[in-house]
């Protein structure tokens, strides 16, 4: 993979362009004509003042937002999770503090929510939906991160599947979190806490692992995402180690991916305002990496500089197989293509 | 073991600590008071609720934009950590090297600071000072970025001496300077680019950079030096070493350590004019600090073993800290074992007690003592506690429950709830008077009665209700 260009700009308000603490995309295409990207700010915990929905094109021309908790109750969220569009460009929004999926339409009208059964297995825990994921169908399907399981429902919200179950098995679950489906219908899980991706097919039948917890090359440290594209190459958001791994579909690694971002359109139109900064910022040294021993890890290494990723929570294909980094802690998207 | 060796290591408990349950104390008990100081000096591999858990969880706590965020983790881990006087002594330090948001307004280099405290938090002093005088939060706290070859700035060489290890009327103003000088160079990496960033509380463009410690060698002054009566060539650890050498520095570590673990004594400023509550332990605390060339752990097994420390005298004579009241109650609550929406008020509800962490009230950190007691604070300290271990769900509250329906079917005497909530909430010795008040409340407010090992609504909610008023005490306020 390349880099392409990176897209966004950090801002703390709670209304207007600009990120804050990213969680996830979603791309909706007008094929050959336009790109429109819907970006969720999960915000910061105390005050989630700037929790909600973002949307603008890929050239980053500003379009509008939603889901603020200054808004009406029904459309705002708590603590908003994934996204992913249905076939008919429904917006569906996991929220684990709610234990609710909420749906929009692609202007941001608040359609409906589905709720989840917070007590399914009988522990007493709560669902905590964390990924999703919509088949060609438009079976929804979603993970969740307190009863490790993932149900496949209808698009009204009828439960039709359940699996999982905590443990480090096959089928079993650690706090599961993104999710995709494949071309083929089969379902690809990051299980976050057992650090490997499982594969489903679309009754829930175990099919494969991918990767195994570690720093090295095809290990994972709690991956947090996972997208498949048109040639079933599965992307990783291997989210504790502050890094993106592509993987062919039998799981050898293709491609290893730090961040290599460069200045959005937004943060030059900034920066053209704020001429001090920019000469300062180019005399600066950004990659500079000499840190005492006590911050030696990838973690802190990616606060210390700003072209590498640091959490990188999500990933998402194009239909041109390009590849969307989101990452929470630099608040921008990260976008790569192929290399030809 | 008995009844009143438990005591002494619940005392022991809550300064080394954040107080402990009563089958915690059980558990100390089998290996004895010498044993559980050993045990909780040994931090190499402390475990708590994991970083990664509560990044997923709330992803601004780890990073940089919401400024004291980062203080709602260091809470997950006091609350969670299994090496509880590794957190204390990291609060002891940070209270001594107090550094603020306000200044440095970059909240990643402050949460760095406290990883570096936790790192040299019980090794070597000389280590702690030098590293502190590298830490990225406390060169812009303290202006070092500004001390130049040819233009020193001072701030940071007067405050290592009068605030961070001597003590004021134990130097000279040229010793100031001298020290000064030996720090010049010592700076963070694009010092002109954070710095900048940094006064405008600027977010742009992909948010706070962090920073690492830089040596600037042209910037550096390696000319000769006198300072403390010593001439030569100095640098920064040069300076440090020499401080460390000094009596005047191991009686304000002494007093320091006396004052946060042992009992309080009047704010910093006010040692100069008032002697320490008892010389004598300060004698044997500076004795420690040279016999073992500075070893900070030494020096606190010395103290957790001391007579002076284990004397009854003054056990409760020191006022919790708002970290160290909420950290507690939410200890004994056994509730925290995930990240929780929740999470974030109890760090503000410890700002409303008194204390924001890394926010203190100056460069001199906080008082202390009877200072954190005022009558606002107060309300807020006693509605906190009372709150918390007066839920009927959180798996602490259950467990009393328990314990209490294990007396046996049929009514449980009104002092044996009471004897059963104090051992219960860390084995609290309240005073006769507050005890029967205690007493007269659980009695006036009907029986308990456990039928089929269980007890009703109505009964949990009374007990509730003696739990809530032991938290309001005098003896549960202190540690």
């Amino acid at each position: 993979m390349k880099t392409v260009k990176t897209i966004g700009i950090n801002s703390n308000q709670p209304v207007g362009r600009g990120f804050n603490f990213p969680y996830d995309i979603a791309i909706k295409e007008d094929l050959g004509k336009s790109r429109t990207i819907y970006l969720l700010n999960r915000s910061n915990s105390a005050t989630r003042m700037g929790t909600r929905i973002q949307y603008f094109t890929y050239e980053e021309d500003w379009i509008g937002e939603f889901g603020n908790p200054l808004e009406d109750d029904e459309a705002k969220f708590t603590r908003p999770v994934t996204l992913a569009f249905d076939n008919s460009d429904q917006l569906h929004v996991t929220d684990e503090a709610t234990d609710e999926i909420k749906i929009f339409n692609s202007e941001g009208k608040f359609q409906r929510s589905i709720k989840l059964d917070s007590d399914s297995q009988g522990n007493g825990d709560r669902f905590g939906p964390a990924g999703i994921a919509i088949d060609s169908g438009d079976f929804i399907y979603v993970s969740s991160r307190y009863l490790n399981l993932i149900q496949k429902l209808t698009p009204e919200g009828r439960v039709v599947k359940e699996w999982g179950g905590t443990g480090g098995g096959p089928g079993e679950f650690s706090m599961p979190w993104g999710m995709d489906v494949d071309s083929q219908g089969d379902l690809y899980v990051a299980d976050w806490r057992n650090d490997r991706i499982q594969k489903f097919d679309s009754e829930g039948i175990f099919l494969k692992t991918y990767g195994e917890s570690g720093r090295g090359v095809g290990q994972f440290h709690r991956p947090s995402s996972v997208a498949v594209d048109a040639n079933l190459n599965v992307a990783v958001a291997d989210w504790g180690n502050e890094r993106v791994q592509i993987l062919d579909n039998a799981g050898s690694v293709i491609n290893v991916l730090e961040g290599e971002a460069t200045l959005s359109k937004w943060s030059h139109e900034w920066l053209d305002v704020n001429l001090d900064e920019r000469e300062a910022r180019n005399r600066a040294d950004l990659k500079v990496l000499d840190l005492p021993d006590h911050l030696k890890n990838a973690y802190h290494e990616a606060s210390q500089t700003e072209h590498k990723f640091w959490g990188p929570v999500s990933v998402k294909f194009d239909s041109e197989n390009q590849l969307y980094v989101t990452e929470h802690s630099r608040h921008r998207i990260q976008v790569f293509e192929p290399a030809s | 073991m008995p009844e009143s060796q438990i005591e002494l290591i619940a005392h022991l408990a809550r300064r080394a600590g954040f107080g402990a349950t009563r089958e915690e104390l059980e558990e100390y008990g089998k290996i004895g008071y010498e044993g559980t100081v050993d045990k909780l000096l040994e931090t190499s591999s402390p475990q708590w609720m994991s970083e990664y858990l509560i990044r997923r969880y709330h992803p601004d706590e780890s990073s940089m934009l919401a400024g004291l965020s980062g203080l709602e983790a260091w809470l997950y881990r006091m609350i969670t950590t299994d090496a509880p006087l590794l957190e204390k002594m990291t609060l002891f330090w940070h209270g001594i090297f107090a550094t603020g948001y306000p200044k440095v307004l970059n909240a990643k280099p402050l949460s760095d600071q406290i990883r570096m405290f936790k790192k040299y938090a019980m090794g070597d002093f000389r280590d702690l000072l030098v590293e502190m005088a590298r830490d990225p939060a406390m060169i812009i706290w303290l202006d070092n970025q500004q001390n130049h070859k040819d233009s020193i700035n001072e701030n940071f060489g007067r405050e290592l001496l009068e605030l961070f290890s001597m003590g004021v009327g134990n130097y000279t103003e040229d010793d100031v300077k001298e020290c000064a000088r030996a720090f010049t160079g010592w700076t963070i990496g694009n010092c002109e680019y954070m710095e900048l960033r940094s006064a405008r509380d600027s977010d742009w463009p992909y948010g706070r950079i962090s920073w690492h410690y830089e040596f600037d060698a042209q910037d550096h002054d390696d000319g000769e030096k006198e300072f403390l009566g010593r001439k030569g060539n100095f640098n920064g650890e040069d300076i440090v070493e020499i401080i460390c050498e000094q009596e005047a520095t191991a009686r304000f570590i002494a007093r320091h350590i006396y004052h946060f673990f042992v009992a309080d004594e009047p704010p910093v400023p006010q040692w100069p004019y008032q002697p320490p509550r008892d010389p004598e332990a300060i004698n044997q605390i500076v004795q420690a600090y040279f016999d073992s060339n500075y070893d900070i752990k030494s020096v606190m097994k010395f103290v957790f073993n001391s007579d002076f420390f284990k004397s009854e005298d003054c056990w409760y004579e020191k006022v919790k800290s708002p970290a160290e009241l909420v950290t507690g109650v939410m200890r004994l609550t056994e509730s925290v074992d995930r990240p929780q929406y929740e999470h974030s008020s109890r760090q503000l509800r410890m700002q409303y007690m008194g204390q924001t962490l890394s926010n203190p009230p100056s460069v001199e950190g906080w008082d202390g003592g009877t200072t954190w007691i005022d009558t606002g604070a107060l309300v807020e300290r006693m509605n906190f506690a009372s709150e918390e271990l007066g839920k009927l769900e959180t798996p602490g509250s259950k467990e009393l429950f328990s314990k209490i329906a294990f007396e046996g079917n049929g009514e449980v005497e009104a002092d044996r709830i009471i004897d059963i909530c104090l051992k219960h909430l860390g084995t609290i010795n309240v005073k006769d008077d507050t005890r029967s008040k205690l007493v007269d409340y659980a009695s006036e407010n009907g029986v308990i009665r456990v039928i089929d090992q269980e007890i009703d609504d109505v009964g949990k909610e009374k007990i509730a209700g003696v739990v809530k008023l032991i938290a309001s005490t005098p003896e549960f306020q202190r540690a």
